[in-house]
């Protein structure tokens, strides 16, 4: 699928694989993309070559984490795009590992390591705390933009107050789940005590020049660089399981 | 002994294969003698979390507690995995 439309001179056009390097994605993927019509490309010159228009890739790379809360939120459950669905942890591995090999052409060792750890660590906590037990889609959604910095990844899975309060019946709300979760070391995964996975976060993105968003039902954390309170708040959407922004526009 | 981490891979994310290089390794952790040292060597570590490094280091600290070493733990994120451990369950 593709148009023939006018561009204007500010809007400008960008081949398949300098696209394809904005995105961090294959050639391969976008020529499947445009076949699909999730993004179209304009054919150009004798031969009818691909170009993608700036606003064009600027919009798609906004989408990303719309898809992604979309999916986490939608009642009507159903897989995501096969390119960001992981639905199983060795997807999820094989995945973060070519997210590293793309940072690391560009970034330094110490985003590169930190940035696909803090990755890691989020995405195994949604299969470790669902396994067996997902809702109703098994895995997670993992996508990421290297030109915009981020990294998404989101779940359907039973949201950190349902897996905490297993260990802490007197947990009653997301706001207070959230705030256990990122501080205290505490297993959901009962008789297993250790639980660090998201205080390893937590420590890496207050001395680092990165930021956290994370939603799990109807409660937010917005984490970033030198924070030494956690800032919590609720929301009035619900996310039933779990949902992470990760943004290294700050990269060391 | 020198256990070479990166042999179990560079990007060391995830529970379950942590507990699986821990039990790959049980045969050669049953061999060594009593007083010799372990030296856990992370040179070509990329990647190192808490939730592979619980199924691997802890379980090694618990049984052989100061005989192991840790070398080359320069990389940003196996230093951040440490700090969590020491603080929490690394004995």
């Amino acid at each position: 699928m593709h148009r023939f439309i006018h561009i204007s001179m500010q809007n400008q056009l960008f081949s398949i694989s300098e696209a394809a390097r904005l995105l961090g994605v294959s050639i391969d993927t976008l020529r499947r993309w445009d076949a699909a019509g999730r993004l179209t490309s304009i054919r150009s010159g004798p031969r009818g070559h691909r170009f993608y228009s700036q606003s064009d890739i600027e919009q798609y790379l906004q989408e990303i984490e719309a898809v992604a809360r979309n999916w986490a939120m939608m009642t009507v459950a159903a897989e995501p795009h096969p390119d960001s669905y992981c639905q199983s942890r060795d997807i999820f591995q094989a995945r973060l590992e070519i997210l590293q090999s793309k940072l690391s052409k560009i970034m330094s060792i110490e985003t590169v390591s930190l940035i696909t750890a803090v990755s890691g660590e989020i995405g195994n906590n949604s299969f470790d705390h669902n396994l067996g037990n997902w809702p109703d889609i098994s895995g997670i959604f993992f996508s990421y933009s290297i030109r915009n910095r981020i990294v998404v990844l989101a779940d359907r899975g039973q949201g950190i107050l349902t897996t905490l309060k297993r260990v802490r019946p007197s947990l009653n709300n997301s706001y207070d789940a959230v705030k256990v979760a990122f501080t205290e070391t505490i297993s959901g995964r009962y008789p297993e005590t250790r639980g660090n996975g998201l205080k390893f976060v937590k420590s890496i993105i207050v001395k680092n020049p990165f930021s956290l968003y994370f939603q799990t039902g109807n409660a937010q954390l917005h984490l970033k660089k030198g924070d030494d309170q956690l800032d919590v708040q609720q929301t009035k959407t619900i996310i039933k399981g779990c949902f992470a922004l990760i943004n290294f526009e700050g990269s060391i | 002994m020198i256990i070479d981490v990166k042999k179990f891979g560079t990007t060391l994310v995830s529970r379950p294969t942590g507990r699986e290089a821990w039990l790959a390794f049980q045969p050669v952790l049953k061999e060594i003698s009593r007083s010799e040292k372990i030296t856990v060597d992370f040179n070509g570590v990329v990647v190192l979390t808490p939730s592979w490094a619980d199924e691997f280091l802890t379980p090694l600290k618990e049984n052989f507690k100061e005989k192991v070493e840790l070398i080359n733990i320069d990389n940003p994120s196996v230093k951040a995995t440490l700090e969590i451990l020491n603080e929490t369950s690394l004995p």
